[in-house]
């Protein structure tokens, strides 16, 4: 607060101690909270120490074994004092070291369902000479770290941190914290990091949702017509569909315990099904919310049944189409439909 | 440990590792506990070796609570108290132990090893040798493995990287501990009453004097004190120092002067001093007596820290209270002095006075000698003539003296003595023959350690003299043991006494006394004068040792030139770090870097993802200048074919001017 007011005093003046002042600032402002672009290494000012109960206990030890040595005259009792007592200096320094110069980067995250976690991939190199022992390892919140690593020298460690999910769209990584007390355990070391990594979040599938929307139905006399049976593709078996149009090498393929579909085989000419998911098709007293819950249920569904399916989500369109591309391409519409655009991919 | 149980889990490594320390810490307090308490400290560690091994549970807090208490209903039996020093240990002790079996959470391992550091400490009340202070730090080093072994997660190195690791912390921490050691500032101890604990008698001089008394002294090799000389050591027949002066004799004991016949004379005494005085220092062991040391006549009295110190009539020093640890005091003496030389004695009675009925022949032989001779030093010179000639010898083991008349005795029948022989049946001659006589008690000579230049005394340097009052001359010192056996007052007492070979062991009697070249003799000296720097540096670092100190490093160290030589020595340092980071880098990177910092000035700072053929693309559609943009470009594209092309050898050399020249170019 102090430095703001002698910053602003001296704006006008623009002296060269005003400037550094601002810079040294916006610089302390950008590292607590940007996150860091790319690999980070953890240098000096990036790793905090403080003594744990365990050290403040040792630090009442070295006073009652500087107040007996004293009372008692004891030359040696002197030395093994501040013997003791330079162990804990060299301690507070290794466990800085502890932590250190390790080399951290983001690794991928997949995309997931709302409602899951997020398996960040983080990747921690050690590319110095001294092995690091017990690193504990977690997201910023959680009460105690969880994953505890050691790195050897030149190694490098993956860890998987999972974040929650609770809306669809971009969830950046949470923050990590570094933390170690090793060797002795009277210093606790730390380190935050905001890995540079996000995960697309899906809105997740809708439970019960109503059947896929299959626009009109075969007419009767097209599944018999001559000239009217080149294969087009598979839906889902509706009932009446001629037992010998039922797809049995892709029922085949489908697990019983999904529900064992019925597929029927689909064929050109006549009145052939066409399968469009379309956003503004949904009711409209429907939460919109709900809405992208069920098209990305619905899109499930048709990927599971290889129906192939048109997408149609406000001004985005996608052609009627099958496979994992286009199944990701839905998704990620429904995940971002609304958010404000973000530029990096 | 991990050898013989390859399968132990961790935990239980490390647990073992916790109680072999334990032991090493509590292993040292056995010499002076009780043995049921060492006995049931062992026991306890035994179960809990037990107990971890077998995968047991521990016991309950029901069992174990009873026996604290029998152990605590122990300790007051044995000592007494719960309170004092010593019980005060034997409680920690058993602390420890019981608390090993009732370790739980890691809180635990913490205040296990914190107690046992505090044990350490105790330790030192007992012994602060040079062999416990590495028994100190091997007991440290295993305490930090045990505890960066408990704080490990998931790899656990081989214990013996762990013992490395944790003596590595212990090697780093000394020159800091050393430096701490040197300057912090010291108070003089104690904070508050220490409880007295009775500490052990010590052999040492006593205030009288008894046939056997001093021969028994001469048998220890305790070290009495050291002394450093300023100056040049005195030859040995000088070095007399004094201590107890006893004047009065009952047949049997010599004792000094009773306090009753001191009073209503005058304090002061007439002493004239020639010559030039002897600067020294004393450090002078516990003796759990008042007397201090000093050759002769002291210039001044030293100064003891929390004593006072006074002078008596017969030159004696001595303190206001018992010695009862190490004391160290700086001293200057005349070896040529005349002491009441100018005057008559105020009460000659009381160095005349003799024990009536007593040594008859002795008494006789004294009043024929008085009248025989009318000169006093003549008489003492005739009695000194018949020691030296009339078959007296010199012995550790003379026979014994029973009776009332145990001079006469000595002087006739055994002719056999020790230092306090001669000395008690002198002055009773001299006495008999109306010379006014006393015996004075002390240390005689000393042993000279070449390498640090101390000057040791010990307790088998133990000597009794006499002093004679001569009208005209004072009191003069003759010693009638130099007339008996004058290799004792030249060389000392190892070459006056035959050594002792009772077996036909002569060998062994050199080992224990070698001549001072051989070997041993050596080794022996190193030790010492290791032990004395333990001594004068470690145990009795004072206030006032680290005030001159710290004065002499003023005065050395911080002058201009040992600034300059340090901030050199720093550059060096730093230009050498530098410089290796340099060579460790590969050249064709730390161009690379230098054109990427010489872009980001110009606004075309790389981007961390981007690689060099993306980069020199981006550059070309910037707008730069042609000649810069050119110039990154080729740069660019001859790092890209360097870092990503086909391996090549000996190619760099022919590369580097090439870039550097390039990114001249660009600015």
């Amino acid at each position: 607060m102090k430095t703001a007011t002698v910053a602003h005093k001296v704006d006008g003046a623009e002296s060269p101690w005003s400037g550094w002042l601002r810079r040294r600032r916006g610089a302390w402002r950008t590292r607590a909270t940007a996150s860091d672009a790319g690999e980070v290494e953890l240098g000096q000012r990036r790793v905090y120490i403080l003594p744990t109960g365990a050290g403040i206990g040792y630090g009442v030890l070295l006073l009652v074994l500087l107040i007996g040595s004293i009372n008692y005259n004891l030359g040696l009792g002197f030395g093994l004092t501040f013997l003791a007592a330079a162990c804990a200096v060299v301690d507070m320094f290794y466990t800085y070291r502890n932590l250190a110069h390790l080399r951290l980067r983001a690794g991928r995250a997949p995309d997931v369902f709302a409602g899951t976690e997020v398996p960040f991939e983080l990747h921690i190199a050690n590319p110095t000479r001294i092995d690091r022992y017990a690193v504990l390892a977690d997201v910023d919140d959680a009460p105690e770290p969880r994953h505890a690593i050691d790195i050897a020298a030149g190694n490098s460690v993956a860890l998987v941190l999972a974040g929650p999910t609770d809306r669809r769209g971009w969830c950046a990584a949470p923050r990590v914290r570094l933390t170690t007390r090793f060797p002795l355990g009277l210093f606790r070391a730390w380190s935050y990091w905001q890995p540079d990594s996000r995960a697309l979040v899906y809105p997740a599938p809708e439970q019960d949702a109503p059947p896929l929307p299959m626009s009109g139905r075969p007419s009767p006399d097209g599944s018999g017509s001559a000239g009217s049976d080149d294969f087009a593709g598979v839906r889902s078996y509706q009932p009446g569909d001629p037992l010998r149009h039922l797809a049995w090498r892709q029922i085949a393929r489908l697990d019983p315990r999904d529900g064992g579909h019925l597929v029927t085989k689909q064929f050109e000419g006549g009145a052939v099904d066409q399968l469009v998911l379309d956003f503004d098709a949904l009711p409209a007293q429907l939460d919109p919310e709900l809405k992208l819950s069920r098209m990305a249920r619905w899109v499930l569904e048709a990927e599971l049944r290889t129906l192939p399916y048109a997408f149609r989500l406000g001004r985005i369109q996608h052609d009627t189409a099958l496979g994992p591309a286009h199944q990701a391409a839905c998704l990620r519409a429904l995940a971002l439909y609304g958010l404000p655009s973000q530029d990096k991919p | 440990m991990k050898a013989r149980f390859p399968n132990l889990a961790r935990d239980k490594q490390d647990t073992l590792l916790l109680l072999a320390s334990a032991l090493l810490v509590l292993a040292p307090h056995a010499a002076h506990l009780p043995p049921w308490v060492s006995l049931l400290c062992g026991a306890t560690l035994a179960w809990r070796a037990a107990i971890t091994l077998r995968g047991k549970r521990m016991p309950p807090t029901l069992v174990l609570v009873p026996v604290a208490a029998a152990a605590m209903a122990g300790v007051l039996h044995s000592y007494h108290t719960l309170l004092g020093k010593d019980a005060g240990v034997a409680m920690l002790v058993l602390l420890v132990a019981f608390k090993m079996l009732e370790m739980h959470a890691r809180r635990d391992l913490f205040v296990v090893i914190f107690l046992c550091l505090f044990l350490v400490l105790t330790n030192f009340f007992y012994s602060q040798s040079i062999g416990t202070a590495l028994l100190m730090l091997a007991s440290l080093a295993a305490l930090l493995t045990v505890q960066l072994s408990f704080q490990l997660t998931g790899a656990v190195p081989p214990l013996r990287t762990r013992l490395l690791m944790g003596s590595r912390i212990l090697l780093l921490a000394a020159p800091l501990a050393a430096v701490a050691f040197v300057v912090f500032p010291r108070v003089e101890g104690p904070l508050w009453g220490m409880p007295d604990d009775g500490r052990s008698a010590r052999t040492g001089l006593s205030d009288t004097m008894s046939p056997g008394q001093m021969a028994n002294l001469a048998q220890s090799s305790e070290i009495a004190f050291r002394v450093r000389f300023d100056g040049p050591v005195p030859s040995q027949p000088q070095l007399y120092w004094r201590g107890p002066v006893l004047a009065s004799y009952d047949g049997q004991t010599w004792t000094r002067l009773a306090p009753g016949r001191r009073q209503g004379r005058p304090q002061a005494v007439s002493v004239s001093v020639n010559g030039k005085a002897l600067h020294y220092q004393v450090t002078q062991e516990a003796s759990q007596a008042r007397w201090l040391f000093a050759l002769e006549v002291p210039q001044a009295l030293p100064a003891l820290p929390d004593r006072s110190v006074s002078l008596t009539p017969e030159l004696e020093i001595q303190a206001n209270a018992p010695l009862t640890e190490r004391v160290r005091y700086d001293l200057a003496s005349f070896v040529n002095f005349r002491l009441q030389g100018d005057a008559a004695l105020d009460d000659p009675a009381d160095w005349l006075l003799l024990p009536y009925g007593a040594n008859p022949r002795a008494l006789a032989a004294g009043q024929r000698l008085r009248a025989q001779e009318a000169d006093p030093a003549r008489r003492a010179a005739a009695v000194l003539r018949d020691f030296a000639g009339k078959g007296y010898v010199y012995t550790l083991q003379p026979p014994l003296l029973p009776g009332e008349n145990s001079i006469d005795e000595f002087l006739y029948r055994t002719r056999a003595g020790f230092c306090e022989h001669y000395a008690g049946a002198f002055v009773f001659l001299m006495r008999a023959a109306g010379v006014p006589a006393r015996v004075v008690t002390g240390y005689q000579g000393g042993e000279l350690n070449p390498i640090d230049g101390y000057l040791t005394v010990r307790q088998s340097d133990a000597h009794a003299w006499a002093e004679v009052w001569l009208e005209g001359r004072g009191w003069v010192r003759l010693d009638p043991t130099a007339a008996v056996s004058p290799l004792r007052v030249q060389r000392g007492m190892a070459d006056a006494l035959p050594p002792p070979a009772p077996f036909g062991m002569d060998m062994l009697g050199r080992l224990i006394q070698p001549d001072p070249d051989s070997l041993l003799a050596r080794v022996r000296y190193a030790l010492g004068a290791a032990n004395n720097g333990w001594n004068q540096w470690v145990l009795n670092y004072t206030p006032q040792r680290q005030h001159d100190l710290v004065q002499r490093l003023q005065g050395g160290l911080f002058g201009w030139r040992s600034v300059a030589l340090l901030a050199l020595g720093c550059l060096v340092l730093l230009g050498a770090r530098i410089l290796w980071r340099r060579r460790r880098a590969d050249p064709v990177d730390t161009l690379y870097s230098a054109l990427c910092g010489r872009l980001g000035q110009l606004g075309l700072a790389r981007a961390p993802d981007e690689g060099p053929t993306a980069y020199a693309a981006r550059i070309a559609a910037s707008g730069l200048a042609p000649g810069p943009s050119a110039a990154a470009d080729e740069f660019l594209r001859r790092y890209s074919a360097y870092r990503y092309g086909p391996p090549h050898t000996g190619a760099v050399p022919a590369l580097l001017p090439i870039l550097k020249d390039l990114l001249s170019r660009v600015r």
